[in-house]
């Protein structure tokens, strides 16, 4: 593997005469791709640089929970990083081939900044700085969702990332061939009659279309997990494979149900705005309900629920024995209450 | 409750992850000992659990007549032995069967069977609220509040601790 990075490497750095990996180790975490870090020193005639650097990597297509292409993130996060002042890493680039590192991947630069944001809440060392992080976070999100969707995504590879059909040509159609996408799927996602709730909420979300905002590039996987901070700033935003043209609520419902799986906090901060809601309205003026948000937590939750319940399907049909599809039944359970509550079940309607 | 997976899928899933994720990544002789004494333990429990519950009662329906019967035996034995041995069976021996368990793997079927239906009528009743039946509304209502309970149950059984194991 050293050696094939060193290659690739050395498309970005074509004047250095040697290029050393070291201390390359996978990362532990992140349910979707394998990732490792690793550092080049990278050596030319008159001088040296070491470089922190992270390889993504696609797992094998059979035991993906997201099948999104490297190609078309690296593209993404190099038009955020030129456009946009969102904290991003820099892409050195993709390898489709992969018979270069087993699957396909790109590398990128790895972030300076803690990763373990839970330090931020529940009396972690890091609490007094919540605010302040995720003030900055607020800002960050909403310059994403600010930015002119031709500038992020030029090629609209963005529209339909997981080639299901889905129509961005407007909020309503995007929001109707979504649907359509939720439930088509569930037969292939339906794991047990138990699943049943899915199926709920996918039809509930269609019975109850909320009022039209512009659609912007959603990140996708906004939640806890996903940024890293330093001195009361973000620092990074990481993890890119999900983003998609769609409605910039789905980032901040999405967040509202990582929050609870997380054991974390995000939606309270900046406590001084009155909490991330609050924040992000001021900023942008599109003065979102906490009804809003309730829908599009349950619309974000069927987004990412359809792939993952469609993973777990398949480890539960024994197409591939990889034991993290299994635990992950686990906090997806995790995520039934809230969405029980957010569709009224009777028990919640009293 | 879900049936699938079950009990005995999430338990044979442990042990091939065992094999295949842990035991490649071991550099101890005695992790390994550890992993593989872990494989052997919960076929064990793959083992016992089809078989426990109705073994449990067999053989508490065993033990009453094995109770009564050897106080029969010993009939006409006298000494406080045979007083004590008589004096079980006059108890504890006289306790009654317990009923024999359901077999688990039909249990599972019907269930889904059930289950496959309500999804089935959930579906149904989608159509009828779009077309403005407000009295399907109504009976949504009924499906949900069949499963609103049921789901906090499983969410208060299946559950380990707050967050997700492995994320940062």
């Amino acid at each position: 593997m050293e050696q094939k990075l060193v290659e690739f490497l050395m498309r970005s750095f074509p004047d250095a005469h040697e290029i050393v990996i070291e201390g390359l180790a996978p990362i532990p975490g992140g349910y979707s791709r394998e990732t490792y870090r690793f550092d080049a020193l990278v050596r030319w005639h008159d001088r040296e640089e070491r470089l922190p650097f992270i390889l993504r990597k696609d797992p094998p297509k059979v035991v993906a929970i997201l099948e999104t292409s490297r190609a078309i993130e690296h593209d993404l996060i190099e038009a955020v990083r030129r456009h946009t002042k969102v904290p991003v890493s820099r892409s050195y680039g993709h390898e489709m081939d992969a018979s270069t590192f087993g699957e396909p991947a790109m590398v990128i630069a790895r972030m300076h900044g803690n990763s373990a944001t839970s330090d931020l809440f529940n009396g972690g060392p890091d609490e007094h700085q919540v605010d302040d992080v995720i003030r900055h976070l607020c800002e960050i999100l909403v310059e994403l969702h600010m930015t002119d969707i031709s500038k992020l995504d030029p090629y609209s590879s963005l529209s339909d990332p997981r080639g299901v059909g889905i129509d961005t040509s407007s909020w309503d159609t995007y929001m109707e061939s979504t649907f359509e996408y939720y439930i088509n799927s569930y037969p292939s996602i339906a794991y047990d009659p138990s699943t049943i709730v899915l199926l709920d909420s996918f039809l509930t979300l269609r019975r109850n279309k909320p009022r039209p905002l512009p659609l912007s590039l959603v990140h996708g996987d906004f939640n806890p997990a996903n940024f890293l901070y330093q001195d009361g700033k973000a620092t990074a935003l990481i993890d890119w494979e999900n983003s998609h043209v769609g409605d910039p609520r789905e980032d901040l419902g999405w967040m509202t149900t990582m929050d609870i799986l997380s054991n974390t906090d995000v939606m309270s901060h900046p406590r001084d705005e009155g909490g991330f809601l609050c924040y992000y309205n001021k900023l942008t003026g599109y003065n979102i309900t906490p009804d809003e948000i309730d829908y599009f937590t349950l619309f974000g939750t069927a987004n990412i629920a359809v792939p993952i319940s469609a993973a777990i399907s398949r480890r539960i049909a024994n197409e591939h024995q990889l034991f993290m599809h299994l635990y992950l039944m686990q906090p997806s359970t995790g995520a039934i209450p809230n969405m029980t509550r957010l569709m009224k079940y009777p028990e919640f309607s009293s | 409750m879900n049936t699938s997976p079950s009990i005995d899928d999430l338990l044979s899933g442990l042990i091939v992850a065992i094999s295949d994720e842990i035991v490649p990544n071991l550099a101890d002789a005695k992790a390994y000992a550890t992993a593989s004494m872990m494989q052997s333990v919960l076929q064990q429990i793959r083992q016992m659990l089809p078989v426990y519950d109705a073994y449990l009662v067999d053989e508490h329906n065993g033990m009453t007549r094995a109770l009564r019967d050897t106080a029969a035996a010993i009939e006409g034995v006298t000494g406080p032995q045979a007083d004590r041995v008589r004096e079980r069976a006059s108890t504890l021996g006289q306790r009654a069967d317990l009923p024999a368990t359901p077999d688990r793997a039909q249990i599972a079927t019907a269930h889904r069977e059930l289950g496959e239906s309500l999804v089935a009528t959930l579906t149904d009743l989608d159509v009828l609220q779009r077309a403005g039946e407000t009295r399907a509304d109504v009976a949504l209502d009924v499906v949900r509040s069949h499963f609103g309970p049921r789901f906090q149950r499983d969410v208060a059984t299946i559950l380990v601790g707050a967050g997700m194991v492995g994320r940062g």
